[in-house]
């Protein structure tokens, strides 16, 4: 909403943005048609097949959604021609949306996540998260939310980490969760980075498995980016957050855990985050400690279905990351100044 | 348009003969099971896994007899050509001689009904220039060459679209031995092998590299580009870790251990006392290993040479393990057999198996018990 409309302000008419899982798709779909202005967006192709019906929310919304990589941009086209069979990633569908932006007259290129702007918005997660447990005279000593790039973590931890950074609550521990097949924050390197795959944008400070990675098709396709918010990348360099990874099965199980037991069916990336509640809680039952455990379920999983139908059907493979071999293969290209 | 317009059928009649006698095996010993009662099954399995293919103008070219003729006969398929006629009875050498007129006649496909023997044949012969597929008919099953039974024959066959092909390799199981209760196998050859969609990876939709020889080529250049310097890279058998030596421009040993330092090729098809030579004292190196066979092993199948005290020197934790995307989604287990099972479990529980450039899947080592 707040990007529609500072964007309306300025008399911009269209908006031009990426989707990983397609909720921020939808999201700012509702919101230009809200602002009377059109919207075009860029859906990652492995999503855009797993979960067909996201495409129609945005269509009811007035939104144009394309399968990224698609024909219609130049960065689009070269990958589509390196590699035809390409699962895309949220590198290339921001490319895509750049260019887009770029060669469009009257438009505006619109990110979901990673940039400052969007954490800042997204913070409202943990400042009424805080208000709550204050109601019931409560904070939480653990606060756990998944990491694509790092905008519903930045929502809901940044309040508590300025407890943490100015001394209020310094022992809250704060923990970013992602895919063991896209290890940003546990297994990238901290450097400056594009944010997408063609190197539109400007270069950002923070983790990044390199902005041509293009990750493997895991389910949580939210989570499927190279970098992260270079702020959630300096609270974990400095240890104010700790990052944590996980395989897709494990994933799956606590999401069925969870649906069971709550009657709610979280989204695969949220489901992330709800696995490390899960281990954090049984972890205190052995400890015998007793710990406020706050968590973001980010979306629920009902365009996700067919992704639960495949882990009931054992293909869910672990993807996996190889940091060692990657690291090995890295050293041996050419620096570049 | 189906990819398979002209098919070679080779039965071997006394395929599966030696099974219900006990034998193990009938290489070499039709005769006595036939004396001991066996039934030959093998051209009934054939007819069964033929029938659905009549009446879809494909062109069949087989051998005369039991060797193929009459199976097609039964199956309803009658006009087919002859371009073999086989001795009486007829011998493994008939097998070959009749692929070699297929090859000849150019035929898309090569279908043959028996077991790991009979594909040995086929194998030796066929190699890698036409597909090859199985109708599972033989007392040893352990190549992958096989359809899940001779019901799926047709559906591979007669999918629509180019051919979909796969790696398959012919394990070949020592006989003697075997019948005396030791296994061994011996990767014997590999050979190509349609897969129709949808048949080998159920309900999941193809999101990986779903042709094989991109997910080796990719697999392949990422392995050649993290090849460090003054380390030793053991390469064992089969094509994918072939398409690392492709890459590097060596010319690897198809079935046995090549040795590469530096981006050289140090020693080829080596045997235990090289590999410990070239290992010396404590010289770092990689053991780069394939997914072996339908039944995932990534040692103890083709790797005998690579003996426990190869590994022990090498170090376990120094295995890089490689597999296409569409292997691993057809293997659900990865198996680890170096003879030494102290040694066995320093592999597990999980394997991490690099599926393409920078891509890699965890997988279960072991039998399917809990973790
Ligand atoms: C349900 C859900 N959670 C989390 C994310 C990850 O995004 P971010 O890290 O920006 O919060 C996404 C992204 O699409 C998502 O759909």
């Amino acid at each position: 909403m707040p990007q529609a409309y500072y964007n309306r302000e300025a008399g911009i008419e269209r908006l031009a943005t990426e989707t990983g899982a397609g909720q921020w798709g939808s999201a700012l779909a509702f919101a230009t048609s809200h602002f009377e202005m059109d919207c075009t967006v860029y859906m990652v192709r492995a999503s855009y097949e797993q979960k067909p019906y996201r495409k129609m929310m945005m269509q009811v919304w007035g939104a144009d959604c394309h399968s990224s990589p698609s024909t219609l941009t130049a960065s689009g086209r070269a990958m589509l021609e390196k590699d035809p069979d390409t699962t895309g990633s949220l590198g290339i569908a921001i490319s895509e949306a750049v260019e887009d932006a770029a060669t469009h007259a009257n438009t505006n290129y619109a990110l979901g996540s990673v940039l400052n702007h969007v954490c800042l918005h997204q913070s409202v997660i943990g400042l009424e998260a805080r208000e709550q447990l204050a109601s019931v005279d409560d904070y939480p000593d653990v606060v756990i939310a998944c990491v694509g790039g790092g905008s519903n973590f930045a929502g809901t931890a940044f309040p508590f980490a300025g407890d943490k950074l100015t001394g209020k609550h310094p022992d809250v521990d704060i923990i970013g969760v992602e895919p063991a097949a896209c290890p940003t924050l546990t297994k990238g390197l901290y450097a400056y980075d594009y944010g997408d795959e063609a190197g539109l944008t400007p270069m950002l400070m923070m983790y990044t498995l390199g902005h041509d990675f293009v990750p493997p098709a895991i389910h949580a396709g939210g989570l499927r980016y190279h970098g992260d918010s270079p702020i959630v990348s300096k609270l974990v360099k400095d240890g104010v957050a700790r990052a944590v990874s996980l395989y897709q099965n494990e994933v799956f199980e606590a999401a069925q855990t969870f649906a069971r037991t709550e009657g709610i069916i979280p989204a695969p990336e949220a489901a992330h985050a709800i696995r490390t509640a899960i281990d954090v809680a049984l972890e205190c039952r052995k400890t015998g400690e007793a710990k406020t455990i706050l968590f973001n379920n980010s979306g629920h999983g009902h365009f996700d279905l067919a992704s639960y139908e495949a882990y009931y059907a054992g293909n869910l493979p672990d993807y996996d990351y190889p940091e060692e071999l990657i690291r090995d293969a890295l050293s041996r290209l050419p620096k570049v100044a | 348009m189906p990819a398979f317009r002209t098919i070679g059928l080779v039965v071997n009649p006394f395929a599966g003969l030696g099974g219900r006698v006990g034998l193990k095996g009938t290489d070499g010993l039709a005769d006595r099971a036939l004396a001991l009662g066996a039934e030959p099954l093998a051209p009934a399995r054939a007819a069964m896994a033929l029938a659905p293919l009549a009446g879809h103008g494909l062109r069949f070219v087989t051998a005369s007899g039991k060797m193929g003729e009459e199976a097609l006969a039964r199956a309803g398929i009658p006009d087919s050509a002859c371009v073999y006629g086989p001795g009486v009875p007829s011998t493994a050498a008939d097998t070959r001689a009749a692929c070699r007129a297929f090859l000849d006649d150019g035929v898309d496909l090569v279908l043959f009904c028996g077991g790991d023997g009979t594909a040995r044949d086929v194998a030796d012969v066929v190699g890698t220039d036409v597909p090859v597929l199985g109708i599972p008919a033989g007392v040893k099953m352990y190549s992958s060459v096989f359809a899940l039974d001779p019901g799926t024959v047709a559906r591979v066959v007669l999918a629509d679209g180019p051919a979909r092909l796969a790696d398959a390799e012919v394990i070949d199981v020592d006989e003697e031995a075997y019948r005396a209760n030791d296994f061994r196998t011996v990767l014997h050859a590999i050979v190509r092998t349609p897969s129709a969609p949808g048949l080998v990876q159920a309900s999941k939709r193809v999101f990986e590299e779903a042709d094989e020889d991109r997910a080796r080529a990719a697999i392949g250049a990422f392995i050649a580009d993290a090849m460090r310097p003054g380390v030793l890279y053991l390469l064992g058998p089969g094509t994918t870790t072939g398409a690392v030596a492709e890459r590097l421009g060596v010319n690897a040993t198809l079935l046995g251990f090549d040795a590469v330092l530096d981006g050289r090729l140090v020693g080829a098809d080596l045997a235990e006392t090289d590999l410990l030579a070239l290992l010396g004292d404590g010289r770092e190196a990689r053991l780069v290993l394939s997914v072996i066979g339908a039944q995932g092993f990534v040692l103890g199948r083709g790797t005998q040479v690579v003996t426990p005290a190869v590994i022990r020197r090498i170090g376990p934790e120094h295995l890089i393990v490689l597999g296409t995307p569409g292997k691993l989604a057809r293997t659900p287990r990865l198996h680890v057999d170096t003879g030494d099972p102290a040694l066995d479990r320093a592999f597990g529980p999980y394997l991490r198996v690099v599926t393409g450039y920078g891509t890699a899947q965890r997988k279960r080592v072991g039998a399917d018990t809990p973790a």
